[in-house]
């Protein structure tokens, strides 16, 4: 087959870019799939042969990523999120709006070719919701007027400009804000190595390289009480640590941008405002266990985002930041991004390395542990965005000066996006154990349109939900656990008291179900049932017998599934099930009581 | 006896001691406590996916999959608990949220998994009140049905296809509750249409093109018989209702195979009911066939065989056997040749060099000569020729699985470039024919080879130095001097090095083993010996001529020029096999016998036919290609033919009458069994064994000593190179195979297929 030179010169790059040459089949097809709209047959054939694969391999994995399509799409491939924050904050109008504008659904083509549409799973955009991308470029805070605009322009061929900044996280300060890794958000060119450099940038990384023995590095984080942003808040030092010293394999340092837990938004602008302190925080990672080789999982949406990492790091080669013999020490280490196709369950970490293998993401089983047999079968460390992010400040002030900032054995700051009714969403950076109340009330200005308080998701759509009596609490790991919910990947999504509860159950259940990878059965018909059963609830079907199984169902999830998406959606389900079960009651009558505002209507 | 490291660990209350790396549902099973499962497999990589073995473990904080946990001593394991059952019926509940509950129509009700786990837990009402997902049936072959809805994605098909067979012709599609199993070919499947799929599906999700919806599993009869088709010997279970075979399958894995099927195995058999099958027999008059009773038509054979005899001497008649009748068959046929006729014009098409394999290990020839289980068993496997995959498919699967289980190497060299390949440690590709000079260069000789291939053999050879344990594996492309070249090579290697030879069809190796040979006598005695010509000639009451016979070639060659005046063919296509111009070569003859299932291009040159009974409709025994017996079962009687064995019976007390030889007084082939364990060396088998339904093994010893010869005529060796989709000249009525677009070109019977 006969490539754009382009593509050919993409295809041989990824081809040769990996120990195994199957980890190139998803890039492969998306890149593919960006030059021609979809992926052909004859492409698959292509790509196939490349790689060494049958062709069955290749349409089974392909079939897996949501991104991935064997239908051309249109010109413009626009697709809106309707998941919890955008839905908080209008996203369902918004889709309707454009529905009606292009006269398409869901997956639909226009006629000429243009415009397609997809109703989406969140998008990383949650504190600039309503959110939607048009291929690869996010429009956030989206009004109908907006929205508008952004089709005349696309359909007389302009390009609508960006929201700037991209991420649209960049907003006024908060006093109570302790910037440490967000300390360059908004600073002019800040994803520049020079910009860094002045900064303090790679400082920590010269430190870790040159005066301390990999012991050292890892003693510094432990002493941090630096705890994974991931969401399980491991001890990152401990996680460093159980790597064995001697390998006969090589060991990988495998970061997690395949940020996709709904409400979270922090790693795409850690990565597009700050990429050389990611670089650094992964080189840090590598001497602290003796790897050579990172790898950068990004998911598919984030494509501008993977660009801005990809020219960081090739500043980096240049400046002998990253390769052999780094900054003289004698240290080398080497490090690509990947980009994922559309798919939560690939944030899960075995399935991350599945998918960076090539393959369907699907979860592994543990024992072995990543930190004994990780990817490629070798030992690695997984880490997210913002902890290896947190890394190079760590390393440069010290793993007691970090400690100090946070509670009790939550070290440090964090990110937390705080969307949904809120009047100043936004990402802010708070020292752990900052005040639930106070994040709400204060620093993301309290309420929108003076309503009441309802709920509050503190961390990402997959933990319990609080109720507004039970916001007095600590924002760390182990206060929030007591509260009887999980701090999370720190998305936290409030929720007003026109929202109707059985509805975000509803929306949280499709999300689950969309993104189960199918592998085990709890998961796999639990989330479908529920789905389904909240679906016919809340359009009038309801009946009295389903409430308790609403829960019940929820509850033969929990703790018995392959991996913890399964938890994930029971667990959110049985909290509202319980906290508001009188809401679900209201529903018997078959009339949905709550009629949530309509953000955009509301500028219409 | 409890190893050292053995692991002690408690299940319900009780201790049990499982080697180390046992998984808690292999050593509850051990105890008789059967832990549900679906995904579980045993053989088959891991998954943990189904949910349905999930136990109580002490001091873990959540219920574990005991098909995953690795006993641990001290371990503290609960299976019976509240909270277990709880689980157990949760995960059947999600898992027939969707399921279409159609089994009084299922195929598989009665004997599905799923059913009955339902029942065991109560979990048989669902409180699904939503719609279910729908999906249509898919015909992905003839072979192969897949139904969506029914489907419960253990993935054991994918795993058995990929791991199993290597052929990797199933995936999942879609992701979630969306998922689905997938063909390769987008809507249909391109593979070895071996059906394991079929038979591993828990559910009624994928299921057997030949039986679908025939009957109910309650409605039949089960017969536990051996394969008719390749050498390997396979167990599989016919399923028979009112004398008519509906399927064939190994889902009570018996035998070594186990599990194990390849397409012929379990859709080879509707050659039983073709419509072409012979029913009565034939007899020539005025230059047509047509039909006679049985007892005219063996009389006229009889009486004009004995005229023969009388006219032109017992030389003057040959017979040609069968590597798909029965040992007793087989052993009787020798015995009309030798002792009935006396003559040793008697052979049949040889696929394999066995003889000359047991000449060249002498004594040790049953010691250094390996059952299909010890091939799995092997370390290291050097095969040499042949295809396995498509000619001997479970001495490839054994290979394949001592490869996945237990990570042992295999080495081989061919002139093909065959699929096992890529299994392979190193391959050594060798000119067309080329395998035999290869052993040559092994063994030390002075043959000259293409300096690349020289240097890979070498390489291969200090690889093999390295070996503690090597089973070599060769095909017909070694006969002769070159199987004892190749022994010298074995014996050269410094670990113990072990063999099997690969025939083609179900009962090559009983044939040989039997003395359907001109120069051997059962047992592998040679003509020369005249105590093993005294024994037989007691047994069959007749003095034995130690002239050697002629060979089935020379056979058809004195045909041609007039010597021989009579040949006797039974279950044997000779003018297909061995490519000869019929009428020129048999048309001079005065008479020619033939028993056979179809009118073959032999038996239409026959001036009598006797319609023989198929392997499924007859017990004995056969013997497969690495020596192991087995008994074969009646399954019915399809078409109401006699067997081989009655034929030549009743065909030896006719002969008696015209003083030809005694009449046999075996009345059963188990009769005839138990003289064969009295007088064949090697035979003296566990009849117990046997009739349990295992595979005893030969202890075949050659006596040939200094008189062996490692000269095997030219040509007289040779496979048939079937494919998984042929079967010789009876693969040319397996409709269900030659249906499946993988078989290659459509092939009729009357356009005469290859054999
Ligand atoms: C369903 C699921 C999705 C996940 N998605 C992400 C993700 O998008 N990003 C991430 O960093 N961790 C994600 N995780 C957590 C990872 O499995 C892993 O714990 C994390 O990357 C470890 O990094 P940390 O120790 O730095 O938190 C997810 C876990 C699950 C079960
Ligand atoms: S819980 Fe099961 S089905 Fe769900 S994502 Fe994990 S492995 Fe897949
Ligand atoms: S019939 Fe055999 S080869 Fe074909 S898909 Fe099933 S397991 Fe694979
Ligand atoms: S078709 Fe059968 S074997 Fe294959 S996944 Fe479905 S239920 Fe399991
Ligand atoms: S048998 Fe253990 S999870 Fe399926």
């Amino acid at each position: 087959m006969n490539l754009p030179p382009q593509l050919e010169a993409k295809f041989q790059t990824l081809e040769n870019r990996y120990p195994v040459k199957r980890s190139a089949l998803i890039p492969m097809l998306l890149y593919a799939q960006d030059q021609l709209g979809y992926v052909s047959d004859d492409m698959i054939g292509e790509i196939a042969r490349r790689l060494g694969l049958n062709t069955l391999q290749v349409t089974e994995t392909m079939a897996y990523y949501s991104m991935l399509r064997r239908q051309r799409a249109g010109k413009y491939h626009v697709q809106v999120c309707t998941n919890v924050s955008c839905m908080l904050r209008g996203g369902n109008n918004l889709y309707e709006f454009v529905q009606k504008k292009l006269e398409i659904g869901h997956k639909q083509t226009t006629a000429d070719g243009v415009f397609s549409l997809e109703e989406v799973e969140c998008l990383g955009a949650c504190t600039g919701a309503p959110a939607m991308q048009v291929n690869y470029d996010f429009y956030e805070n989206l009004t109908t007027e907006r929205a508008t605009q952004i089709f005349e322009a696309l359909e007389a061929g302009r390009k609508p400009g960006t929201s700037a900044p991209i991420s649209g996280s960049v907003k006024p300060r908060h006093p109570a804000e302790v910037p440490v890794i967000s300390r360059l958000f908004g600073v002019k060119d800040s994803h520049k190595l020079d910009v860094y450099v002045a900064h303090d940038g790679y400082k920590g990384m010269e430190r870790a390289l040159k005066e301390l023995t990999p012991d050292q590095v890892i003693e510094e984080v432990k002493k941090s009480n630096l705890r994974g942003r991931g969401g399980a808040g491991f001890p990152t030092g401990m996680k460093w640590s159980f790597v064995p010293k001697e390998s006969a394999k090589p060991k990988y340092i495998l970061c997690n941008a395949d940020e996709s837990e709904p409400g979270t938004c922090k790693d795409r602008p850690l990565m597009e405002m700050m990429p050389h302190q990611l670089i650094e925080g992964i080189v840090i990672a590598g001497r602290a266990v003796g790897s050579h080789q990172g790898y950068i999982y990004i998911r598919g949406e984030y494509r501008y985002v993977l660009d801005i990492m990809d020219g960081a790091i090739a500043e980096a080669y240049k400046a002998g930041y990253l390769g052999r013999n780094i900054l003289g020490s004698g240290f080398d280490f080497d490090l690509v991004t990947h980009t994922g196709a559309g798919a939560y369950e690939c944030g899960e970490e075995s399935a991350l390395m599945e998918s960076l293998e090539g393959k369907r993401g699907y979860p592994r089983i543990r024992p072995p542990f990543p930190a004994v047999v990780g990817l490629y079968g070798s030992p690695t460390v997984i880490n997210n965005v913002e902890t290896l992010s947190s890394a190079p400040e760590i390393l440069r002030r010290g793993g007691e000066w970090y400690a100090g900032i946070g509670s009790p054995k939550n070290g440090g700051t964090r990110l937390f996006c705080i969307s949904g009714h809120v009047n100043k969403p936004g990402i802010y950076e708070l020292p752990m154990g900052f005040s639930l109340r106070q994040m709400i009330e204060d620093v993301a200005g309290g309420m929108l349109n003076g309503k009441k308080l309802k709920a509050v998701i503190p961390g990402g759509s997959s933990c319990p939900l609080l109720t507004a009596d039970e916001i007095d609490v600590a924002m760390d790991y182990d206060s929030v656990a007591k509260a009887g919910s999980m701090l999370g990947s720190g998305g936290l999504v409030v929720i007003d008291e026109d929202t109707c509860m059985v509805d975000l159950a509803r929306r949280i259940m499709h999300f689950y179900a969309h993104e189960s990878c199918g592998w085990c059965i709890p998961c796999r018909e639990g989330t479908g049932w529920l789905r389904k059963m909240l679906d016919r609830f809340h359009a009038g079907g309801a009946r009295a017998e389903d409430i308790p199984m609403v829960s019940e169902l929820a509850k033969n999830m929990l703790g018995k599934t392959f991996c913890p998406l399964g938890d994930a959606a029971a667990m959110p389900i049985i909290s509202i099930a319980k906290k508001w079960r009188h809401e679900f009651e209201q529903h018997l009558s078959g009339k949905c009581p709550y009629k949530p505002a309509d953000v955009l209507a509301a500028v219409r | 006896m409890a190893d050292s490291k053995d692991v002690t660990l408690k299940i319900d209350d009780r201790d049990v001691t499982v080697p180390p790396g046992t998984l808690v549902i292999e050593a509850a099973r051990r105890m008789g406590i059967e832990v549900p499962s679906f995904c579980y497999y045993p053989g088959l990589s891991l998954q943990a996916a189904c949910r349905m073995c999930l136990v109580e473990v002490e001091r873990a904080p959540k219920l574990q999959t005991a098909c995953t946990l690795v006993a641990m001593p001290g371990m503290v394991v609960r299976t019976n608990t509240e909270q277990v059952h709880q689980a157990r019926k949760a995960m059947l509940e999600f898992l027939l949220a969707n399921h279409p509950l159609d089994c009084p129509v299922c195929d598989k009700g009665g004997e599905c998994e799923l059913q009955d786990m339902a029942f065991t837990y109560g979990a048989d009402k669902s409180r699904f009140a939503e719609e279910k997902r729908h999906r249509p049936e898919r015909k992905w072959s003839e072979a192969v049905y897949y139904d969506a809805p029914r489907c419960i994605l253990c993935f054991r098909c994918v795993r058995v296809c990929d791991e199993g067979m290597d052929v990797k012709a199933l995936g999942v599609g879609q992701r979630g509750s969306q998922s689905v199993i997938i063909p390769n070919g987008e809507d249909h499947l391109d593979c070895e249409e071996c059906g394991m799929c079929i038979d591993i599906c828990p559910v009624g999700a994928l299921t057997s093109g030949t039986y679908r919806y025939k009957t109910r599993p309650w409605e039949m009869k089960y017969v536990s018989t051996v394969c008719a088709h390749c050498s390997n010997g396979c167990k599989t279970t016919l399923s028979v209702r009112n004398n008519e075979i509906l399927r064939a399958n190994n889902r009570d894995l018996s035998g070594f195979n186990k599990e194990f099927l390849c397409v012929k195995g379990r859709f080879g058999f509707d050659f039983t009911s073709h419509p072409e099958r012979l029913k009565l027999p034939l007899v020539r008059r005025n230059g047509h066939l047509e039909p006679a009773s049985w007892e005219d038509a063996i009389a006229e054979a009889s009486r004009r065989l004995a005229e023969v005899h009388k006219a032109s001497g017992a030389d003057s008649i040959g017979f040609i056997g069968s590597n798909r009748t029965t040992n007793e068959e087989n052993y009787l046929l020798g015995r009309i040749a030798r002792a009935s006729i006396g003559t040793n014009n008697l052979d049949h098409h040889r696929t394999a060099d066995y003889p000359s394999l047991i000449a060249a290990l002498g004594e040790k020839a049953a010691a250094a000569t390996v059952t299909m289980t010890q091939l799995y068993e092997a370390d290291a496997v050097l095969l040499i020729g042949d295809d396995p995959t498509q000619q001997n498919p479970l001495v490839a699967w054994q290979i394949r699985a001592a490869i996945r289980h237990r990570g042992s190497r295999l080495y081989v060299i061919n002139a093909k470039s065959i699929k096992l390949r890529r299994k392979a440690r190193e391959f050594v590709e060798v000119s067309q024919g080329g395998e035999a000079a290869a052993v040559s260069w092994l063994s030390g000789s002075d043959e000259t080879l293409d300096p690349g291939v020289a240097e890979s053999l070498s390489a291969l050879k200090s690889a093999l130095e390295k070996e503690n344990n090597v089973v070599v594996v060769f095909g017909a492309e070694l006969t002769g001097a070159a199987v004892r070249d190749l022994v010298k090579f074995g014996a050269s290697l410094p670990g113990q090095t072990r063999y099997m030879a690969l025939g083609d069809y179900a009962n090559s190796r009983g044939a040989s083993d039997m003395g359907l040979l001109p120069h051997l006598l059962p047992g592998y005695a040679p003509l020369a010996d005249v105590k093993a010509r005294e024994k037989f000639g007691k047994v069959w009451g007749a003095k034995l001529t130690n002239k050697p016979g002629l060979d089935a070639r020379g056979m058809l060659a004195a045909a041609t020029s007039g010597k021989l005046r009579a040949l006797y063919v039974v279950g044997a296509n000779p003018v297909k096999t061995f490519g000869v111009n019929a009428n020129e070569r048999l048309g001079k003859l005065d008479l020619l016998i033939v028993h056979d299932l179809f009118l073959t291009e032999t038996a239409k040159l026959a001036d009598i036919v006797l319609p023989a009974a198929a392997a499924y409709e007859k017990d004995g025994s056969v013997t497969n290609t690495a020596g192991e017996v087995q008994l074969v079962r009646k399954g019915g009687d399809v078409m109401g033919t006699r067997s081989d064995f009655d034929i030549l019976r009743i065909f030896s007390h006719q002969l008696a009458e015209h003083g030809l030889g005694q009449a046999i007084r075996l009345r059963t082939p188990e009769a005839a069994f138990d003289e064969i364990r009295q007088s064949v060396a090697g035979y003296d088998l566990s009849m117990a064994a046997l009739l349990l339904g295992e595979a005893e093994r030969t202890s075949p010893i050659s006596t040939a000593g200094g008189q062996a010869k490692f000269d095997a005529p030219v040509g007289a060796i040779f496979s048939a190179h079937d494919t998984l989709f042929a079967s010789g000249s009876l693969g040319r009525y397996c409709t269900t195979i030659l249906s499946l677009p993988e078989a290659g070109p459509k092939t009729t019977p009357e356009a005469g297929a290859h054999s």
